[in-house]
């Protein structure tokens, strides 16, 4: 318990930097994620600033370049610099994962919220459907649904969150459950307070923090996820610069006389989620005490 | 307990049946059918055959009676015909079904082999090197795509030992066959292992915290006995709750990695139907799997039930 | 030998794809074949197979063949004429037994009938002279079906009299075949068996062939680059870069927005940099052609001497600038982009063609955006017109005049995608087959081809070469280099070791 007063302490006393500088030395494995993290995200915003390369511009003088100082990471069979693919792609990453996580998370609340707090015949059946959405296979599902919108960048996000919604709505709802029984809750009903505005001002507030938690963790599975369909040829289309686009067969194929191709993309994907993670395991210490270790 | 068990049931095939019609409508608004995937090598669509298989395969009947010939055949044990390959559904899925399960057994004992011990040791020695070492690797099972990771094995093994270990035909000696399935089973079993590795740290620590296990160590018990018989037997309970979340995930993995070292198995025959819209196929291969998950999360729970009596279950 | 893909069935005549044929030729025999040991096709080069020989009548309306004697299936029954007649039945729709789907039933739209005149002795009459049936007959998309065993059989479990007996088809997994001892041609075939395991994955499949899994790779499917590499890793392996007279063509649609305007069609046509297209994919290496693949592999084509005229082949800037102007005239410009979407088959020899088409048509005001569509219904997605412009992969099975005019830019027929129908050119298409002088005839289609690129019917950017390796034990393999679909019989291949 005595760990727990000094984090809660910590905010109080000091300026936000000093915050982070706190945070920083007692979570140095997540410090180093959220600066991984931050780099993609830096990446992503500046690529226009970062490279000048059109990452979609073939040119058949470099096809298979090896790694130089004009072309750091070389460039794929189609002459197109794949630094500045690497780069361009971050983007693309960023928005699945954002995108897919955010999606996933905005359905789930939702769902987890009204089931945990409204319960009854509601939530039964509720729980059936996530039942059912959690007894599929994740890659299948996504694998059909991508088959069935057709592969775009919005509809490879819709399909990775789907099988987001009932991870995120099963710990929603386990919240809810705890937080409706609470003094302050009943305190507000007491008040008279209607229950939708109980339910979004009191409830979903203190669920924030297992949702960030959530969410996070999640990040770094919808950017693996995204790269795994993109190998199976679904997932985000060509010309799009996408790290798992960039590993599937068609570029694999060059593995042997061009392994850059191969090492560089995925290394890309493996470091990014990396970073997620470890800001993941950090941020859940932080602000989900009763898992800490 | 008896009426808590047949209500689980029974919300179990309420389950199964929500999936079989999510399934079954999802494979409809795909666009395309088998006629079309038929006709795509030839390059050309001649309405009139494409009607006559239509007809031919049932597709040309209302929805909701393909439906019902679907289930009714399933209950009657009849999984009708690869659309494909024109041989019973069964004898298709049969063959592949131990190649993907020695796989993916394999996978989930190299998870256990490594992630129980590893995780173990990380939590005994909780904040030193060792215990940073450990984690990052185990976070790292998290973050290497297992595909990358098979591509750079392959691309190793042929470049250094002139080998490849992909299928290429049924293995002969069990002994080549562990061999045949040990390098996949690895690259599948790492995020397993790590996940594994990770709650088995966390759960250990909890558990090393209780007096029970200081009162252990008080009376003399040896270190080795304490951690490894009396927490770990206490912390075991949320590991077996891990086997059957990755249950369902392992399957993603397991088309990957399928795909990447060619082996014959399940999972990338699955999306090969997906793909060709062999409506059969996938069904009953959807519903096979979602089969599997459900009854291991339902055994799952009853094992939570015998192992610790301390849960309560609502009536 | 590994295989590129499932197979969708055992049945030649059911398919339109090579790798149907390279894994089902080895089981059947025609009546004639192109000779297997000539890289080039043509009606000269025949090798009789279930026929001794054959003649044409005075009228050249009737095309007899006399069967070999003594040749039985791989069941035990006996081959007669009445099995040829089947065959042809069944493939101009004339037969109870039907195929589920029957790609090239216009090939035979001038085959009045086939009539079995004895036990040993076939006659094809035909509507109007056409010299090109035999062309037809020798492919490796023809061979002949037993009378006696069902077209469902024949996917599954197909009967031949070919040198190798059909074994099994495991999904996904892999073909096998096995010698067929009592082969007809004594002593034949040298192999014990051919064994194809499928490899969908080409690197996986490529480094299992480096590796030494298999003696040979699946046919012209390894790109230049991979071919180099497999060169340095295996340096005794033979790699053999051929011709596959596949054409990769552009579509687009006439009936609908931008292209129902044909200046904006002539602009897409001028735009085309073919030489940036062969750098970028093939080392420069393939061809450059139009309609009909060009000599020296392709016997009916317009030798590059002749295209230099013709729309979209001669200078890049030059065209480009026209272009330009074309697109004004259409109502775009530097300010007013054309926004479109290229559709293309969602795989590699298509996708990446098509990446480098987006990148040239930036020069002229056209902003593209790829539409990948799902391998297995691109082509029911063109037939139903859900395309602008496509980028398109279209493969002759002979190389003959008659199958690439009618197929594809003949009225009505079901793969001219684009609905290209010109009736003048039509009688042309007819003129041209009815020739039986080999030297007018190829004068008849060069005039057709001209015309059909003139009119922007369907702009063809290159013919890809591809290439083959195998083991250096493996003896006596020919690559075809004007087809892709008929060298595949494997009776006389044997192995050094």
């Amino acid at each position: 318990m005595a760990a727990i007063e000094t984090i809660e302490a910590g905010p109080r006393r000091e300026s936000r930097l000093a915050t982070f500088r706190f945070y920083a030395r007692r979570y140095p494995l997540g410090a180093a994620g959220a600066a991984i993290a931050a780099i993609f995200v830096l990446m992503a915003i500046f690529a226009p600033w970062i490279t000048q390369v059109d990452p979609t511009a073939t040119n058949p003088r470099i096809s298979l370049a090896f790694p130089s100082s004009e072309h750091p990471l070389g460039a794929d069979f189609l002459g197109r610099d794949m630094w500045s693919r690497i780069v361009y792609g971050a983007r693309i990453s960023l928005a699945v994962g954002l995108g897919s996580t955010g999606l996933g998370a905005l359905f789930g609340v939702t769902i987890g919220l009204t089931s945990g707090y409204f319960g009854g015949w509601y939530d039964l059946i509720v729980q059936r459907v996530m039942d059912m959405m959690q007894s599929l296979p994740l890659l299948v599902m996504a694998l059909v649904m991508t088959a069935a919108l057709g592969p775009s960048l919005e509809n490879t996000i819709i399909a990775i969150s789907i099988p987001l919604i009932p991870t995120v709505a099963r710990v929603i709802r386990s919240n809810t459950l705890m937080l409706r029984e609470m003094p302050f809750i009943e305190a507000a009903r007491a008040v008279g307070m209607n229950e939708l505005s109980i339910a979004l001002r009191h409830v979903l507030p203190n669920t924030l923090a297992p949702l960030i938690v959530l969410a996070t963790a999640q990040l770094g599975s919808t950017i693996l996820v995204e790269a795994a369909l993109s190998f199976l040829g679904l997932g985000v289309p060509e010309p799009h610069p996408s790290w798992g686009r960039m590993l599937s067969e068609s570029a694999a194929e060059y593995v042997r006389v061009a392994p850059w191709l191969v090492i560089f993309p995925g290394a890309a994907i493996s470091l990014a989620v990396f970073g997620t993670n470890l800001l993941g395991d950090a941020l859940r210490d932080i602000l989900d005490p009763r898992q800490r270790d | 307990m008896a009426a808590y068990l047949i209500r689980r049931f029974l919300l179990m095939l309420l389950t199964l049946f929500g999936i079989s019609i999510v399934i079954f409508a999802l494979l409809r608004i795909v666009p395309g059918n088998i006629a079309d995937i038929l006709f795509s090598s030839a390059g050309m669509i001649n309405p009139a055959d494409k009607a006559q298989i239509e007809k031919d395969l049932g597709l040309d009947q209302p929805i909701v009676v393909q439906y019902a010939q679907w289930i009714g055949g399933l209950v009657r044990g009849d999984l009708g015909y690869s659309y494909i390959s024109e041989k019973p559904t069964l004898d298709e899925i049969a063959p592949r079904l131990p190649i993907s399960a020695k796989l993916a057994g394999m996978a989930l004992a190299f998870a256990v082999l490594f992630g129980i011990p590893l995780g173990v040791i990380s939590a005994v020695r909780q904040n030193t090197p060792l215990d940073y070492v450990l984690r990052v690797v185990s976070l790292s099972g998290l973050s290497l795509p297992s595909f990358w990771l098979g591509l750079l094995i392959l691309m190793v093994c042929v470049r250094y030992f002139g080998w490849i270990p992909i299928y290429t035909e049924p293995p002969k000696t069990w002994w080549n066959e562990l061999l045949l399935f040990a390098i996949p089973a690895a690259a599948v079993g790492f995020r397993s292992s790590a996940l594994m590795m990770r709650l088995t740290r966390s759960s250990m620590l909890e558990v090393l915290r209780q007096d029970y296990i200081r009162t252990a160590r008080a009376k003399g018990a040896s270190y080795a006995k304490v951690n490894f018989v009396h927490a770990l037997r206490n912390a075991v309970l949320p590991i077996v709750t891990i086997v059957g979340i990755e249950a369902a995930f392992l399957v993603g993995g397991l088309i990957v990695t399928e795909t990447v070292f060619n082996i014959p198995g399940v999972a990338r025959f699955l999306v090969e139907a997906i793909r060709s819209r062999d409506y059969p196929i996938v069904q009953n291969l959807v519903m096979f799997i979602a089969v599997c998950v459900v009854s291991i999360n339902f055994l799952i729970d009853m094992a939570y039930l015998a192992l610790d009596p301390r849960i309560a279950y609502e009536k | 030998m590994y295989h590129r893909e499932n197979s969708p069935s055992m049945s030649i005549h059911e398919e339109a794809t090579y790798s149907v044929n390279i894994s089902s030729m080895p089981i059947f025999n025609n009546l004639v074949v192109y000779d297997q040991h000539k890289a080039q096709n043509s009606i000269d080069a025949l090798t009789p197979e279930l026929a001794t020989e054959w003649s044409w009548s005075a009228d050249k309306k009737a095309l007899t063949f006399k069967l070999r004697e003594g040749v039985k299936w791989h069941d035990g029954k006996p081959f007669t004429s009445a099995d040829v007649k089947c065959t042809f039945d069944m493939l101009m729709g004339k037969s109870q037994n039907r195929f589920r789907k029957d790609p090239r039933k216009d090939w035979y739209f001038n085959v009045e009938d086939v009539t079995a005149d004895n036990p040993m002795q076939a006659t094809f009459h035909l509507k109007r002279p056409q010299p090109a049936v035999l062309a037809m007959l020798a492919s490796g998309y023809t061979p002949i079906y037993p009378c006696h065993v069902t077209a469902a059989q024949m996917r599954t479990n197909p009967i031949g009299t070919g040198p190798f007996k059909f074994v099994e088809l495991k999904q996904n997994e892999s073909i096998k075949l096995t010698r067929d001892s009592d082969y007809w041609k004594k002593g034949l075939p040298y192999l014990d068996g051919i064994e194809y395991t499928i490899i969908p994955n080409r690197s996986t499949a490529i480094l299992g062939f480096v590796a030494g899994k298999f003696d040979m790779t699946f046919p012209t499917e390894v790109s230049i680059p991979l071919m180099k590499d497999v060169k340095s890793q295996k340096p005794d392996a033979v790699c053999v870069l051929a011709q596959t007279n596949v054409a990769t063509n552009l579509i687009m649609n006439r009936d609908a927005p931008p292209f129902n305007d044909e200046n904006v069609r002539r602009a897409l046509a001028l735009a085309l940099d073919r030489q940036a297209f062969l750098d970028t994919l093939f080392e420069g290496k393939s061809v450059i052609g139009g309609a009909l693949l060009p000599p020296p592999n392709g016997v009916w084509g317009l030798p590059p001497a002749e295209l230099k005229n013709v729309i979209g082949y001669g200078d890049v800037k030059k065209n480009r600038e026209e272009a330009r102007k074309l697109m004004e005239k259409a109502g775009y410009g530097p300010n007013k982009h054309l926004a479109l979407k290229v559709s293309t088959r969602n795989l590699a020899v298509y996708r990446d063609p098509a990446v480098i088409l987006i990148d040239q048509l930036k020069d002229i005001y056209i902003d593209g955006e790829l539409d990948v569509v799902e391998s297995g219904i691109w082509f029911a997605k063109i037939a139903r017109k859900e395309y602008s412009v496509g980028l398109n992969l279209t493969g002759a099975g002979i190389d003959d005049p008659d199958q690439t005019f009618y197929e594809n830019f003949g009225c009505g027929s079901e793969r001219n995608y684009t609905n290209y129908c010109n009736k003048d050119l039509q009688q042309q298409f007819d003129a041209q087959s009815q020739e039986t002088d080999p030297a007018k005839r190829k004068q008849l289609a060069w005039e057709i081809d001209k015309k059909l690129q003139e009119d922007v019917a369907r702009p063809i950017l290159y013919f890809s070469d591809q290439g083959t390796c195998w083991a250096p034990y493996v003896k006596n393999v020919t690559i075809m280099t004007n087809s892709s679909y008929n060298g595949f019989r494997y009776e006389d291949v044997w192995m050094d070791k």
